[in-house]
């Protein structure tokens, strides 16, 4: 029930429909009862031959009628309560997502996609589930349940009542050790089937050594044994949920004995009327789903409440770091970076030390070094993507600290490492930072990326779609994707992020040409391993385990003999070997 | 592989035929479950007859003999009983065919899945399959539970009431029996209405998971690119999307699902008590035929609920359905149908020589791996192929390992052609270790005996050879200690040289390392090394490396680039020759201060 009460914000503002669903089921809580009462009476009528043909058209007349203005409410309440509690899925969608979205890398780092991703499907979906069917067992289980029990036993019989409920309390008791018993039962059988998932993807990735030793029949053996395995755990769930008939059929079976017996006896002794033990068979019918409804309550706010409780969390949890309110425009950025040290958030290890950037408008800086060394790390604080203390940055004379992070990344075109492909055409994923850009400029972008030919060939050309349901491109068509999508946002400071290790050497000069032709006096800051993209920058700055071990010019770091001129020569032999 | 959903009645009843041609043998099952589902129904119908019987004969004459009444009631108990525990049985019985037909699906759909070629591997994401060989069939499960069993009980059940209806009164069963096509009606228009609904809410549902998958993947990105606000747009109007149709199917549902059926019982009771009052006023009334009848109607209304509501899963299990019959109907490896010749291996092959002859491959098309190469590998030798990254080296380990096929030219072995060599012969022949140990989770000793049975010292021989006794031995649960997931974990060193025993124990003649040393610690290197000197000799030994330090000692490297065998020879001959070889030494010798 605290559940109910931490949703009251919703209740709140849903509470026309759910203040009309609950009136509505009160209204048919009461005129349920009437059939019941008329079949007892006509049946009386009919006993006691006082019962005219007149009489009986109106009432069953009136009983149909009935039956459709019960109708007409019970719509009405399912489209009131259920739409509601829809109406709850999409407000904790849409809060989620507005948070998701303005937390930055550091949240991301810290909690894993799947995970983000269950709660805001299967948890909300259980959230839901309580505001629709858990007001609803609420609501009209109890109500329905307190309803007919004073109905039974202030305008029948009291002591037909209480017997007529003798075997209830049995029937609680074995359903409650029943759903005891499914409980640890589903367990056995969840983990049987996710072993059985894991089964088949162990074997699936030693497809190649199986085939190798011909060993199909062993793989098909071991698979045989998880097989049987999660039959046998399914087997013994439903063994358990099978009890459940027997035990209501015979408790209501039992009931009805008990009354029948006992209301024939208070019928025989004149204690009620014969129609007075019909309508009350009737009623003990009603009993069976306020039963229920209160298991099943239980069990939804349980649920709900643990899936709420990871809803909301994460919603308090992705809070967007404060950024500063002053917003600038610029034509031309030179970049002036100084860092005492950086590690990431959840991690201990530092992995940048004491780095000094400076950079002038219009250069190009080359950051180098082996895999791990730093390089993207650096981007990233550029990009103000993770919070950092001691870092002090500016573009020209603005301090990121006192700008919006939107006006500050305005100034940015970025290129991934690993570019990432939304699932929309490739004419969409180019202008992903320039929605209203014209076909021309995309293809334009497309083109000084060297992607325009690639992109031609595609079945529906740029408006392809891309990911699962269209074409899958290369690493390489990626990159040079990526690149024409920076490229489009024309932005003072282009930031390429080891963006042409895919593409060969040849490919990779012609991009880089053409970015030095349409680029003239806009700064530009290339990362990776490969020189060959860096020997014409103004500035090349080499890390080495977050350190910075070497800087200068192309012709200054050969002649300096260090990481820069072995990673030249190594890469110069292994250019010979790929060209023999 | 998108999945192509047929909607078709006729394919309908195709794959619901061919799920239950599953079953077939299980008659048993099928007898016991139809019996006892007879006998519950008979059962369960009976009671009411039984009150009718002591409200008219006993309760309205007011005449209360002990005999019949205490026969009355035992029968009525009795018939519960019977009932409740027929009921039961018969959905164990039930549940026992959907369970073991689910088996069978899965073990004939992982079967045919093991005997795929390899290709199919290469083009299909694991993912893919497990959605198939788990998911799809768990789905497949609740069309037998949910839909076939629980139909074919409740319309035994609602004919069962007609039945009794019928012999307690013909006239007010008529009556009753009105429901029953309006209800049929119900129930098609509901299928036909709510299909496209809720097509379109689990569409809309998986747009939404997509883009919030793909959101949280890209986020820095939309980050940087400033267009939260745009995302957010587009989200917010799935949602709403979403929304919108939700409640379509909440309307739907509340007009023809529950409140409908409710009102045709409610419809149904003020007709019979209508057509029984009239007969109470002509003639003299059986007041316990009409409390049968309220009883009987108040029992068929859930089972149509039930019906109706269940449809909803019918259309998902049958699109489940399709996607398992494709898996399970693509073509296995043809190889695996040739004739078997059954002589055993050593008779066939002798001396383990092996000769390429012109070997060209291409996995797709116009794009050659291989082209023409020819080598002879002789009986006991050590020998290495190296080359730089794509020279096509691997691909060569997977045809001479017979997983692949030439497209020109051909592989011998002691003249053999691989492609003419029993599969199972070949098997036996060749041993692996590949760059990426694999074990599976299991006991050290299951993933040694690896399907075949070992002796103790076999096992203990192959143990020392690659110099594992150590390990193993401080292991507190020896060769019983189990490994993977749930288990312990062993470096990548230690997990090699598991495979490498592996391999051993099978007695191969002829031992392929494909890049078995590219990511294990030189100690491991040092190890496998020895153990191969070891074997030196006695089997042939080809060694597929990217690291040189491996083979250095082979009596024979071969060099490819770019698909084509360019040098041949031993390491020092290589390395005063120049060339390739030598390109790839000094770079191998660069590559460490570069790292």
């Amino acid at each position: 029930m605290h559940l109910f009460w931490k949703l009251r914000w919703f209740f709140q503002l849903e509470r026309k429909r759910y203040l009309s669903a609950v009136t509505a089921l009160l209204i048919i809580s009461g005129l349920v009862m009437i059939p019941p009462k008329l079949a007892g009476y006509i049946v009386d009528q009919i006993n006691q031959q006082h019962l005219n043909a007149d009489q009986l058209l109106q009432y069953c007349g009136g009983l149909a009628l009935l039956a459709l203005f019960i109708y007409g409410l019970r719509v009405l309440w399912r489209i009131w309560l259920f739409g509601a509690s829809h109406h709850l899925g999409a407000i904790l969608r849409q809060q989620l997502f507005n948070r998701l979205v303005s937390c930055n890398s550091a949240f991301y780092q810290q909690h894993p996609s799947g995970d983000l991703l269950a709660r805001a499907t299967q948890d909300v979906d259980a959230v839901v589930m309580t505001a629709g069917e858990g007001v609803l067992a609420m609501i009209d289980g109890l109500l329905t349940g307190i309803i007919v029990l004073f109905i039974m036993s202030f305008f029948i019989s009291w002591p037909l009542t209480l017997v007529a409920l003798l075997p209830w309390p049995v029937m609680g008791f074995f359903m409650y050790r029943i759903s005891q018993q499914l409980f640890s039962a589903f367990h056995t059988s969840q983990t049987a089937f996710s072993e059985l998932n894991d089964c088949v993807q162990e074997q699936l990735s030693g497809i190649r050594l199986v085939k190798a030793c011909g060993q199909e029949h062993y793989a098909q053996h071991l698979f045989q044994q998880q097989a049987v395995k999660a039959t046998d755990a399914s087997f013994a769930v439903a063994k358990v949920d099978s009890q459940y008939d027997p035990v209501i059929t015979l408790t209501v079976a039992s009931s009805f004995l008990l009354s029948v017996a006992f209301g024939g006896w208070l019928v025989a002794n004149n204690r009620i009327t014969l129609g007075e033990l019909t309508s009350f068979t009737m009623y003990l019918g009603f009993l069976i789903w306020p039963m229920f409804a209160f298991g099943w309550l239980l069990n939804i706010m349980e649920r709900g409440a643990a899936a709420y409780e990871r809803v909301q969390s994460l919603i308090d949890e992705a809070i967007p770091l404060p950024e500063g309110k002053a917003s600038f425009s610029a034509q031309t950025i030179s970049i002036n970076l100084e860092l005492h040290h950086f590690h990431y958030p959840a991690y201990s290890t530092c992995v940048l030390h004491a780095l000094k950037i400076q950079v002038s408008s219009g250069q190009t800086l080359g950051i180098l070094g082996p895999t791990g060394c730093g390089k993207s790390t650096v981007l990233k604080l550029l990009m103000g993507l993770y919070p950092c203390s001691n870092l002090q940055l500016f573009f020209n004379e603005h301090s990121y600290r006192v700008c919006t992070a939107h006006s500050w990344r305005k100034h940015i075109a970025y290129v991934p490492q690993d570019p990432f492909l939304f699932s929309m055409s490739i004419a969409e994923n180019i202008a992903l930072g320039k929605p209203d850009a014209s076909i021309e400029e995309i293809q334009q972008a497309a083109q000084i990326a060297d992607i325009h030919e690639d992109i031609t060939l595609f079945p529906q050309g740029y408006n392809t779609q891309v990911g699962e349901r269209g074409v899958t491109l290369s690493g390489g068509q990626r990159q040079r994707l990526a690149i024409a999508r920076a490229l489009l946002l024309d932005a003072p400071l282009l930031i390429l992020d080891d963006a042409l290790s895919a593409v060969d050497v040849k490919t990779e000069q012609a991009i880089l040409s053409n970015l030095k032709h349409v680029r003239q006096n806009c700064t530009t800051i290339i990362a990776g391993h490969r020189i060959s993209a860096t020997t014409d920058a103004d500035q090349i700055i080499v890390l080495q385990q977050g350190k910075l071990i070497e800087q200068g010019k192309h012709n200054e770091l050969l002649n300096h003999n260090g990481w820069y001129a072995q990673a030249y020569h190594y890469q110069q032999l292994e250019q010979r070997i790929n060209a023999r | 592989m998108p999945a192509k959903p047929k909607s078709t009645s006729l394919s309908l009843w195709c794959v619901i035929i061919r799920l239950l041609g599953f079953s077939r043998h299980l008659p048993q099952q099928w007898r016991w479950a139809i019996g006892l589902l007879v006998i519950g129904t008979v059962a369960q119908v009976s009671g009411p007859i039984l009150v009718k019987i002591f409200i008219d004969d006993y309760l309205m004459t007011g005449s209360y003999p002990w005999l019949p009444l205490v026969v009355l009631t035992s029968g009525y108990i009795l018939f519960h009983i019977t009932g409740a525990f027929a009921a039961y049985y018969e959905t164990i019985n039930f549940y026992q065919i959907a369970l073991k037909v689910i088996e069978r699906i899965r073990l004939e759909t992982f079967a045919n899945v093991l005997h795929l070629p390899l290709r199919f591997f290469d083009q299909t994401s694991t993912a893919w399959v497990i959605s198939r060989v788990s998911n799809d069939t768990e789905v497949i499960k609740d069309l037998f539970v949910h839909v076939l069993a629980s139909m074919l009980k409740n319309t035994v059940l609602v004919v069962g009431i007609f039945i009794a209806m019928a012999i307690l009164d013909w006239q007010l069963m008529l009556i009753t029996a009105a429901i029953l096509p309006v209800t049929v009606i119900c129930m098609v228009a509901y299928q036909r209405l709510s299909a496209p609904l809720f097509q379109r809410v689990r569409s809309l549902l998986s747009e939404i998971n997509t883009r919030l998958n793909e959101s949280i993947q890209g986020m820095a990105l939309i980050q940087i690119f400033n267009q939260q606000s745009r995302f957010k747009q587009h989200f917010s109007n799935t949602v709403l999307a979403h929304y919108q149709a939700r409640l379509k199917t909440v309307l739907l549902d509340g007009l023809m699902l529950r409140a409908a059926i409710d009102l045709l019982a409610m419809l149904v009771l003020a007709g019979l008590l209508l057509g029984f009052g009239y007969q109470a006023l002509s003639s003299i009334a059986e007041i316990g035929v009409i409390y049968a009848f309220i009883n009987y109607v108040n029992r068929f209304t859930e089972p149509l609920i039930e019906m109706t509501q269940r449809l909803n899963l019918l259309q998902q299990a049958i699109v489940a359905a399709d996607r398992v019959f494709q898996l399970l109907d693509q073509p296995g490896n043809a190889t695996q149908k040739l004739p078997k010749a059954n002589a055993p291996v050593r008779e066939i092959i002798h001396h383990a020589n092996i000769e390429c002859h012109q070997v060209s491959f291409a996995y797709e098309a116009d794009n050659t791996v291989l082209d023409s190469i020819s080598l002879f590998i002789p009986e006991g030798t050590f020998c290495a192929i190296v080359g730089h990254t794509g020279s096509g080296k691997s691909t060569l380990a997977s045809l001479l390992l017979g997983l692949y096929s030439p497209v020109k030219g051909d592989i011998k072995v002691d003249g053999h052609s691989l492609s003419a060599i029993n599969k199972q012969v070949l098997h036996q022949f060749i041993g692996i270790v590949q760059q990426e140990p694999f074990l599976f989770s299991g006991t050290i000793r299951d993933n040694l005996s690896f399907g075949v049975t070992v002796d103790e010292d076999e096992l203990n021989s192959a143990i020392s050879a690659v110099g594992l006794q150590e390990t193993l031995e401080q292991l507190p649960n020896g060769l019983e200690t189990h490994i993977g997931e749930r288990g312990l974990n062993l470096s990548t060193g230690q997990r090699q040289l598991i495979c490498l025993a592996r391999v051993l124990l099978r007695k191969p003649k002829m031992l392929i390392l494909d890049e078995a040393t590219a990511n294990i610690d030189s100690e491991t290197e040092q190890q496998i090394l020895e153990t191969l000197q070891m074997m030196h000799g006695k089997i042939t030994i080809i060694a597929i490396a990217h690291r040189l330090s491996t083979i250095t000692h082979a009596d024979k490297i071969f060099v490819l680039a770019k698909g084509k065998l360019v040098q041949q020879g031993h390491h020092s001959c290589l390395l005063t020759v120049g060339g390739v070889y030598r390109d790839i030494y000094e770079l191998q010798q660069f590559s460490g201060a570069v790292g």
